[in-house]
């Protein structure tokens, strides 16, 4: 009996215990809840213009230097503003800039900050903020994995690769306001680069009080058009428009509400109720939804493609990799395998990059791969002849785990069986070790996408130089290094991109990669949702971004 | 009792060692690395990231490191969120998953010993088949079906419950409901069985022969035995559902730790993957431990120590 007393007691114990955590959180909840109910309620027109968009997942760092990556850039893209920031017609503009002066050698760029530019707690942007931000993402104690994009400014490598001294990096804060910055060699997408989140500036008096300044909405200072008014980790971020900033008249909405859902599905039913105001669309419902009104389709600089491994065989043969090129039908791939609206590649450099001469990169340098079974046929056997071979030796082709990815292969697989008559294994491993096979070159014939980040043909075509990191092929060429050094280095803007025009054209000819298909942003828009700026180089600007 | 509750304490201290050794193997004999992503990078920056979290370092340098940081309690940083340390991630997803659990395991133990009892009661009548029809819907379908089905119907075409988040209590019912299906359905298949076995039994008809009223004949004689098998499953069901799900948790966006799990090992966030895995094994340890002293409990039959003398 005593027993059954103590069960029965425990069982009430537990009961209670349920209870009040229930009730606890029943209280906090009610709070959030009202917090959470406001944008759909009808008080919206009090509250002003509320923007709600969907961040994915937690942004993996707000610390410009860390936070490497879309989910990151998106946010900091509106929380902060860099020296330049990319205008409506995707090229970089003033920004916290007002005006710049290029030295007549092109290494020697001195910025002119604005005199009303501040910080969301009221501090000025001073030069000293950039110079303290940039030299913090070169330390390589900081391991900003941005941080290579930063070396272009001379004694930047040497210091980020523990060589050199933080006293040689050449950026230096010449007064309050004024920011002298030295090259290695000239770089003509300079102030595009610059655009990237990684060269945002820090507040440095209140980074070197409190490191951890961007881990909290409430130690979080910006100098963008939203400031961080809240944020609940893995849960919610909440943008009020920052009246400290510069060009604070220009930004029309007043709160922008970022949640955090992982789930295709479940953001587009949240899409359905109102819960979002924007959405992607979910694989399974491309079909029906693509072609609505409210669809924005835009270009996403990148390019999915499939690498060959020219230290196996029988990639070794130029012959037999244009073969196997010619032999893939794009336009179908792009149009029923990956759907989307996605747009067939035909080149490496995806479109949207604007030369000194108004055209486009991609129109420009025209198609230079295409769909030719007949000639892939003639070219395999042309190639087979040259290195002896009576039957082609086996060949696997491998991509990460993917759904779509898979789709893709199969397709391949078929083109290469019904216009080559060979057979290919097909082979699919997780992303890691996919990605590590793929760079110690391991893998014969494997998937890859090129996501931009910054805003020039030169940072895709600059991956396949000898020895890159990213080059991942076994492709190494003389000529082809001195047409990328030119394309960096070249002040004529128009012969660097001459250059860039060839280095392009090598790639297609020597075919040490087989372009897929573009990248594209598709996002379902709610009705009076407006002057959402997407880049083709990944994030977007809300600055002028309304909701009617 | 004391003797043999420290004895379990040294023993399970013994089984947490093995598996964070097994675990850290595991774990760096997989290929990939923490740093490998879609983006752009280069062989200084990737030295860089390697050097800022030890992982340069041999491999019983890295274990030893491990064993520090679990014996300190202090995981340190994440490696895909390194602005956030793994303490707090668990720290802020552990009671939401814990909140969310608990509700489940309560709404599920009600209406699966409730559906058990009455199917066992009515054996082979309407209620039996309905009960037991339910049952066997909650077993074979996926609750990530169900989740999805139930976020369909009721929150975008009937507009009743939010599509997702966690905000309010309105925002955990479908969640529940989704989570809650399984093990309603397990327990209440179980329930049944052992009630129905407990029926037949011979003090059960001695105590009818009494005249004892039905209800308590069924609570205090013959449900309490019949949830013998029930508390068997209770130990692992509360690890797995109190440490949150992953699939659920995605789904309805919610902010657990069930995400930890299964994404830090596709991330290879080592501190994470070392860190859930303390605090799940540690947590489904002590949890079996508890159902050890349950059963003593529940059925008197059962001693957990040996009285001295006896």
């Amino acid at each position: 009996m005593k027993k059954l007393l103590f069960l029965l007691m425990a069982v009430f114990t537990i009961f209670v215990l349920a209870a009040c955590t229930a009730n606890e959180n029943a209280g906090k909840s009610d709070e959030t809840e009202n917090k959470g109910n406001e944008p759909g309620d009808s008080k919206d027109v009090e509250n002003g213009k509320v923007l709600k968009l969907n961040n994915g997942t937690e942004p993996t760092s707000l610390d410009p230097s860390i936070g490497f990556d879309a989910v990151s850039w998106d946010p900091l893209n509106n929380l902060m503003e860099g020296l330049t920031r990319l205008d409506s017609e995707h090229k970089a503009a003033e920004g916290v800039a007002e005006k710049w002066d290029i030295s007549e050698d092109g290494l020697t760029y001195t910025f002119q900050i604005r005199e009303n530019a501040k910080w969301s707690n009221g501090d000025p942007v001073v030069a000293k903020d950039f110079e303290y931000a940039w030299k913090y993402m070169l330390n390589p104690d900081t391991a900003s994995p941005a941080a290579f994009l930063a070396y272009f400014i001379k004694g930047a490598e040497d210091y980020n690769s523990g060589d050199g001294s933080v006293d040689d990096v050449m950026v230096t804060a010449k007064d309050e306001k004024t920011l002298e910055v030295v090259l290695e060699q000239p770089t003509g997408f300079f102030l595009d680069v610059l655009t990237n989140p990684a060269f945002f500036p820090i507040n440095h008096k209140v980074a070197e009080e409190n490191p951890n300044w961007h881990a909290e909405a409430d130690t979080f200072v910006g100098n963008g058009p939203f400031k961080l008014d809240s944020w609940k980790h893995d849960e919610e971020m909440v943008f009020v428009k920052n009246e400290h900033y510069w060009d604070v008249d220009s930004v029309k909405l007043d709160k922008v509400h970022f949640a955090m859902v992982n789930d295709s599905n479940t953001q587009y039913q949240m899409f359905q109720s109102g819960e979002l105001d924007t959405a992607s669309i979910p694989p399974e419902l491309s079909d029906e939804l693509i072609n609505g009104d409210n669809v924005f389709i835009g270009p996403y600089g990148g390019l999915e493609f499939y690498r060959f491994n020219l230290t196996m065989e029988p990639f070794q043969n130029k012959k037999i990799r244009q073969a196997f090129s010619l032999a893939v039908n794009r336009e179908d791939i792009a149009k029923y395998v990956v759907k989307n609206g996605v747009e067939p590649a035909y080149g490496f450099v995806s479109p949207g990059y604007t030369s000194p001469t108004g055209t486009d990169f991609r129109e420009k340098n025209g198609d230079l791969v295409s769909y030719d079974p007949e000639k892939a046929k003639q070219l395999l056997e042309e190639g087979m002849k040259e290195e002896g071979y009576n039957e082609l030796p086996p060949i696997t082709l491998s991509y990460n785990t993917n759904d779509t990815n898979k789709a893709v292969a199969e397709a391949l697989q078929n083109m290469f069986m019904d216009n080559l008559g060979v057979e290919v294994t097909l082979e699919n491993q997780e992303w890691n070790v996919f990605s590590e096979a793929q760079k110690a070159l391991e893998l014969q014939f494997s998937r890859s996408s090129f996501i931009n980040d910054y805003n020039d043909p030169v940072n895709f075509l600059e991956s396949f130089i000898t020895d890159s990191y990213m080059n991942r092929t076994g492709f190494s060429s003389k000529e082809y290094d001195e047409l990328i050094t030119k394309g960096k280095t070249e002040t004529n803007e128009e012969k660097r991109w001459e250059a860039l025009y060839e280095a392009e054209r090598m790639l297609a000819d020597e075919m040490i990669a087989i372009p897929i298909r573009y990248y594209n942003t598709v996002v379902l828009e709610a009705d009076g949702v407006e002057g959402i700026l997407r880049h083709p180089v990944g994030y977007f600007d809300l600055k002028y971004a309304d909701k009617k | 009792m004391l003797r043999y509750i420290l004895k379990r304490l040294l023993i399970m201290i013994l089984t947490l060692w093995i598996i964070i050794t097994l675990t850290f193997v595991l774990m760096t004999s997989i290929p990939g690395s923490p740093f490998t992503s879609d983006q752009t990078s280069n062989e200084t920056v990737q030295q860089n990231l390697e050097k800022h979290y030890n992982l340069d370092k041999p491999k019983y340098m890295q274990y030893l490191l491990y064993l520090k940081s679990i014996v300190t309690l202090d995981f340190g940083p994440s490696i895909k969120q390194p602005n956030q340390t793994v303490n707090d991630l668990l720290g802020r997803g552990f009671p939401i998953s814990f909140e969310l659990g608990i509700v489940t395991v309560i709404v599920a133990v009600i209406s699966g010993i409730t559906l058990g009892v009455l199917a066992a009661l009515r054996h082979n009548g309407i209620i039996d088949y309905l009960a037991m029809g339910i049952a066997v819907l909650g077993i074979s379908i996926p609750n990530f079906i169900l989740a999805t089905l139930l976020i369909q119907k009721l929150a975008v075409d009937w507009e009743i419950f939010p599509v997702a988040t966690w905000a309010s209590p309105m925002h955990m019912v479908l969640p529940v409901l989704a989570l809650a299906t399984g093990p309603m359905a397990i327990i209440a298949r179980l329930t049944r069985s052992t009630m129905l076995e407990v029926l037949t039994q011979d003090y059960i008809k001695m105590a009818r022969a009494k005249g004892l009223a039905p209800w308590k004949i069924i609570i205090k004689h013959a449900l309490r035995n019949a949830l013998m098998p029930v508390i068997t499953i209770m130990g692992t069901l509360l690890a797995g559902i109190l440490t949150g799900t992953f699939v659920i948790e995605q789904i309805f966006a919610i902010p657990g730790m069930g995400k930890y799990f299964v994404e830090s090992i596709n991330h290879r966030d080592y501190p994470v993957i070392m860190g859930t895995t303390v605090f799940y094994s540690a947590f489904l340890i002590i949890m079996l431990f508890l159902v050890d002293i349950a059963y003593g409990f529940v059925d008197p039959r059962i001693k957990v120590t040996k009285k001295e003398g006896e």
